[in-house]
């Protein structure tokens, strides 16, 4: 394949896994197209799959100015290795400046393979990108120790500057069915691999507790003080239609099962809301609610650290506002 | 099976402190602990252990200090511990980092069937390290494998992805991170305790054991590079409330109501 500069220096992987509700891909068009206008290039989106035009058209819609789309039957299923063995050759080939992926479990785990493949710099889960007006670098801001510090991370020397971003920190652009791009077909030469052979996935669509999904979660820590506190949440849960997480210690006192565990250790949730009640803050915990949205804590003690990051923060006792919340919420649902 | 497990020694972080002048982590009265997500990669290499046969390696790449994490190790049965140690590695990057381990895993004699780490550090966080060695290795990978067991030549492993629940058949050998496991992390019997400092010998490699240059690791062998640390911005100014239970329903209600999850009452009503 020949060096095409044309083929813009701002590349971001498509991924289209869960489209219409996993919406990244379309929120690092827009951004990706900031940050190209600043480089004066481009931006390209790679889709690799089978029958996936739609896709492609799709991203032209919302800005993409090139799509390469890499079809093939072999393509269909997300696949690290053949992902990387394919992508890397079209890198080599167009030689872009910047790679972003969504920090989707398959973007953070397919994206260091690349990076690795590549030997280049890779930053994840990022919250913020800027192109620095001094050096042209891309500043990629990463959080750090549980979110506690933010690291802003340059890759000096090799190229591309790759990143993973969170999903839901760019602003995407509306759909817009004028919108002119190049669509581009390039030749699909795969190796086989079966190293590691998807047997079966299944659509965890009603699980017990899809706390990772949910818009709405309820958090509750040791503050409320008894297993039967804790239960109130549940109700709670059912009139917002939300699920119910807990902190380690209350996992541990067995008020709730394991899989309800929000924090390092546990499950990262990034509701619309994240109501959290009776739990003090601790670093262990708030790690895993970074992504929430909105935050409205409840704590006995009006010092606790889970204040700082809340956007409403009630300073009282839960087991008097919980009865009274619920009460007041079955006469409006 | 041949086993190893790669861990991290991190600061517990959820008790570290931020010095806010100098950006940095203040270390000093924080306890070193292994990652979480390191022992529980630690437990299923037991597990496999106890159904397989075979041995269990643990590897750490880390200054002197880190040879407590291996003693840990050996506490819970392991039975080699690898320390790579040079003040050449520090500061490296995860693309570094793993150059370094995969160097240091590709010595060992017999090549491991399987290596275990835990998807990502409660430190850095980027969960790049486990696929980095499996790339620089030419091995499968998967990532947030809660589940293994072995058929035949293969491992059957599980794991949770994107919404996805997905059983996979990797062919060994192959680099397996682990997500949060199904069973609690206080599941391994700290018994061999004592032994563990008289009986066992951690095998230190430096630079020159691992036939490295420096340009390959540590600061001059990473990609990218820290321009600066911050604190995060203060999250729009929370408003904080106190009262009775009932002022505090109300404020909840109307959160509720600016948020669309509830509709706006009716003033009439």
């Amino acid at each position: 394949m020949e060096t095409n500069s044309r083929m813009g220096k701002v590349w971001i992987f498509g991924d289209y896994r869960n489209y219409f509700q996993n919406r990244v891909t379309l929120q690092l068009i827009a951004k990706g197209k900031e940050l190209a206008k600043k480089l004066h290039s481009e931006v390209t989106v790679l889709v690799l799959g089978d029958q996936v035009h739609q896709y492609a058209m799709e991203y032209v819609a919302h800005g993409a100015d090139n799509v390469m789309v890499g079809e093939h039957a072999d393509l269909e299923e997300y696949q690290v290795e053949r992902y990387t063995s394919l992508v890397a050759r079209w890198v080599e080939a167009f030689k872009p400046e910047i790679f972003l992926a969504g920090a989707t479990f398959f973007g953070r785990e397919f994206f260091p393979r690349l990076a690795k493949r590549l030997n280049t710099g890779l930053s994840a889960d990022c919250v913020a990108l800027e192109i620095d007006p001094g050096s042209g670098l891309l500043l990629q801001t990463t959080p750090s120790f549980g979110g506690e510090l933010l690291a802003d991370v340059v890759t000096p020397n090799r190229r591309p500057q790759m990143a993973t971003v969170h999903p839901g920190i760019f602003q995407e652009l509306p759909h817009d069915s004028e919108a002119c791009g190049k669509i581009i077909y390039p030749d699909v030469d795969l190796l086989p691999e079966e190293r590691v052979k998807l047997v079966r996935s299944r659509r965890q669509q009603v699980r017990p507790f899809h706390l990772e999904e949910a818009s709405v979660v309820i958090a509750g820590g040791r503050g409320l003080g008894s297993r039967e506190q804790f239960a109130m949440l549940f109700e709670l849960a059912d009139l917002l239609e939300g699920e119910v997480g807990g902190t380690r210690p209350v996992i541990r006192a067995g008020w709730a099962e394991e899989e309800r565990l929000i924090g390092q250790t546990g499950k990262s949730v990034k509701p619309k809301l994240l109501i959290s009640v009776g739990t003090s803050g601790a670093l262990q915990y708030t790690s895993g609610i970074q992504g929430a949205e909105s935050i409205i804590a409840i704590n006995r003690d009006a010092n606790a650290p889970i204040f700082r990051i809340a956007d409403l923060g009630l300073v009282g006792d839960a087991g008097a506002i919980l009865p009274l919340l619920i009460q007041a919420l079955r006469k409006r649902i | 099976m041949n086993i190893v497990a790669c861990i991290k020694q991190v600061p517990d972080v959820p008790n570290i402190r931020i010095d806010q002048e100098r950006m940095t982590v203040i270390r000093e009265g924080v306890e070193s602990i292994i990652n979480p997500l390191d022992w529980v990669a630690l437990e299923i290499a037991m597990d496999l252990r106890a159904k397989e046969g075979g041995r269990v390696t643990v590897l750490t790449m880390g200054p002197p200090q880190s040879e407590e994490a291996l003693r840990e190790a050996f506490a819970v049965g392991a039975d080699d511990a690898i320390l790579l140690s040079d003040p050449a590695l520090a500061g490296a990057d995860t693309l570094a980092t793993s150059h370094a381990l995969a160097r240091g895993i590709s010595k060992l004699n017999p090549f491991p069937d399987l290596i275990l780490c835990g998807m990502h550090s409660i430190d850095s966080d980027t969960g790049h390290v486990g696929p980095q060695i499996a790339e620089e290795l030419d091995l499968p990978q998967v990532c947030g494998v809660t589940e293994i067991h072995r058929e035949d030549e293969f491992l059957m492993v599980k794991r949770f992805a994107d919404g996805f629940l997905d059983t996979l058949r990797v062919s060994m050998p192959a680099l397996l991170a682990v997500g949060q496991g199904p069973l609690p992390l206080s599941h391994l019997d700290l018994g061999a305790l004592e032994t563990a400092f008289s009986k066992k010998n951690i095998v230190r490699w430096s630079l020159a054991d691992l036939a490295l240059e420096r340009h390959e690791v540590g600061f001059s062998g990473s990609a990218t590079q820290v321009w600066r640390l911050r604190p995060p911005p203060l999250k729009k100014e929370g408003e904080l409330v106190t009262g009775s239970p009932q002022t505090l329903v109300e404020h909840f209600i109307r959160k509720l109501e600016a948020l669309t999850l509830l509709d706006e009452e009716d003033g009439n009503e």
